[in-house]
């Protein structure tokens, strides 16, 4: 009897040499952050559906696989680690005591429109920084990001920065819910068509910022961008071969006002910094972080949380490429740097 | 080098046009020969020449930084890409077509013939139509023309083949450009460059 060797879309399984290099990879990083002082959590794949019902937004609940179990209760595939974790995590705090530094490891799956290429199963190992205050927070997971980055070898990543619901107030100046939607949309597509009835975001789709951030219609959001933007290029100073970029159209729809929340996307959770990694011959994400204080305010728990997550599968099809040349491109000319 | 990626169908003559209006010939490339990769040092770039429902994949992987693809296809795919323009050429409709007097409603399951199964699921879905979606991979007005479905979910130009074969506009469901596609990560690296590119296709009048 033949049996098919044939999976379900979106999935793959990893054998012999691959699944090694998966796994001493995991086990780098893992190391890494035990060394640094973060406890590890195992999570179980399965969960209630109903916990998250109150904390996920319409595009992260859809993605999730459901099922009725054999005494009729709702349970899900784990799809994200953040807010599973944040469920678990939120009553114990008290005892775990602040700062706590934890970290994990595993898949996570997620239901998503048959898409050729796009995978369903997704390896990640992530880590959570919970009860630092202020930047500090942000600049330790960033950091921490960066660090794994490079402990795995990555070369020349490019991160892209930016503040969950900077574009709120503009969005929002003279539209109902769904145009702002669609002109957040438009922006993360730098739609320029769509966009250029607004000049200050026909600046934030060209180059990442308005020419004035005083149009975004908020002083202390301005003064903060001005303070990230100024972090960003010391970190490519202490970085070498590192670009970072604050760029507000990248997450544009990255909303946090109550009118626009829970619509924009499947990890709408963000709300203060969030960054996303390219790398590679092909710029694919690698990985991504940022804050979700409200994320564990909601469930009862007041602390602030910092995080991110490496897409390790990913990363290993990166680590695999040949080097990448670096090139300084004009179209109609070209200056190629040969790493 | 950043890679290109050109839809070999309807749309190849347009697009080339409106790239050699921003300084983009691609005269190097020699569209006539079975090559379909070719190095064009004088142009900065690296041509794919590609089937277009796949090209929309082959940059959302970042296999090509950027391209030029049908906002139908595009749609279809579903990519996550990024779309700073539309060309003003290639214009032309996604419309429901089929005899004259089809009626969308009429006691029993509509059937519908299509190339853009997914695409058709969101508008009967948005209409609040039920539908057999048939996914054909061409000839598609031939569907309702010799009764395989009810109607067909399809690109009309100028209408004359519609014409041709007795049939009918029903409704126009969207309007289908030529759009330019960046893949995400290649923006953040080649964000001047591809900024540039787009103001001399603005500068040359050639997007909407």
């Amino acid at each position: 009897m033949r049996i098919s060797a044939e999976l379900p879309i979106g999935v793959a399984a990893l054998i012999g040499a691959a699944a090694t290099r998966l796994r001493r990879l995991e086990g780098l990083l893992a190391g890494e952050l035990e060394a640094d002082g973060f406890e590890e959590a195992l999570l179980p794949l399965l969960d209630y559906v109903d916990p998250y019902q109150p904390i996920l937004g319409a595009a992260a609940q859809a993605e999730l696989y459901r099922f009725v179990d054999r005494d009729g209760e709702l349970l899900a595939v784990r799809a994200d680690f953040t807010p599973m974790l944040a469920r678990l995590l939120a009553p114990r705090l008290e005892a775990l005591g602040r700062p706590a530094r934890v970290f994990y490891r595993g898949e996570v799956v997620r239901r998503d429109a048959d898409h050729p290429g796009r995978r369903r199963a997704l390896w990640q190992l992530g880590a959570e920084i919970l009860g630092v205050e202020g930047e500090a927070a942000e600049h330790e997971a960033l950091e921490r990001f960066l660090g794994l980055l490079a402990r795995a070898g990555v070369a020349a990543p490019r991160i892209v920065v930016s503040v969950a619901g900077a574009l709120d107030r503009v969005l929002q100046q003279g539209r109902s819910r769904s145009e702002a939607l669609g002109l957040a949309a438009a922006v993360e597509r730098r739609d320029r068509s769509m966009v250029r009835a607004v000049p200050a975001l026909l600046g934030v789709v060209e180059s990442g910022l308005p020419a004035d951030l005083g149009s975004l219609g908020d002083d202390r959001l301005a003064a903060r961008l001005e303070h990230l933007e100024t972090w960003c290029r010391h970190l490519e100073t202490t970085h070498p071969g590192l670009m970072v970029r604050l760029d507000l159209a990248e997450f544009a729809g990255q909303t946090i006002d109550p009118e626009l929340a829970g619509t924009s996307g499947a990890r709408s959770y963000y709300d203060g910094l969030v960054f996303r990694a390219f790398a590679g011959r092909g710029f694919l994400p690698v990985g991504s972080g940022g804050r979700y204080d409200s994320l564990y305010q909601r469930l009862g728990a007041a602390t602030t949380a910092v995080g991110f997550s490496i897409g390790l599968d990913r990363l290993v099809e990166v680590l695999e490429e040949d080097p990448p040349r670096a090139a300084i491109v004009t179209l109609g000319r070209t200056n190629e740097v040969p790493r | 080098m950043m890679r290109l990626a050109l839809p070999k169908g309807r749309n190849l003559s347009f697009v080339r046009a409106a790239f050699a209006r921003a300084g983009l010939t691609l005269d190097g490339f020699d569209f006539s020969g079975r090559l379909l990769q070719q190095e064009l040092p004088e142009d900065g770039v690296e041509v794919l020449l590609l089937k277009d429902p796949d090209l929309p994949l082959y940059v959302e992987r970042g296999v090509a930084d950027f391209g030029a693809i049908g906002s139908d296809v595009l749609e279809e795919s579903g990519a996550d890409l990024l779309v700073p323009v539309r060309l003003v050429e290639g214009g032309c409709r996604l419309s429901l077509v089929g005899r004259p007097g089809t009626k969308l409603r009429n006691g029993r399951q509509l059937r519908l013939a299509t190339k853009y199964p997914r695409t058709a699921r969101e508008w009967l879905a948005s209409r609040g139509l039920g539908a057999e979606i048939l996914e054909l991979s061409g000839s598609v007005e031939l569907a309702p023309v010799l009764g395989l479905a009810d109607v067909a979910l399809d690109i009309v130009q100028t209408g004359s083949t519609l014409r041709a074969h007795g049939l009918v506009e029903l409704e126009t469901v969207r309007d289908v450009g030529i759009c330019l596609v960046v893949n995400r990560g290649a923006w953040q690296a080649h964000r001047a460059a591809l900024n540039d590119f787009v103001d001399r296709l603005e500068a040359a009048g050639a997007v909407r």
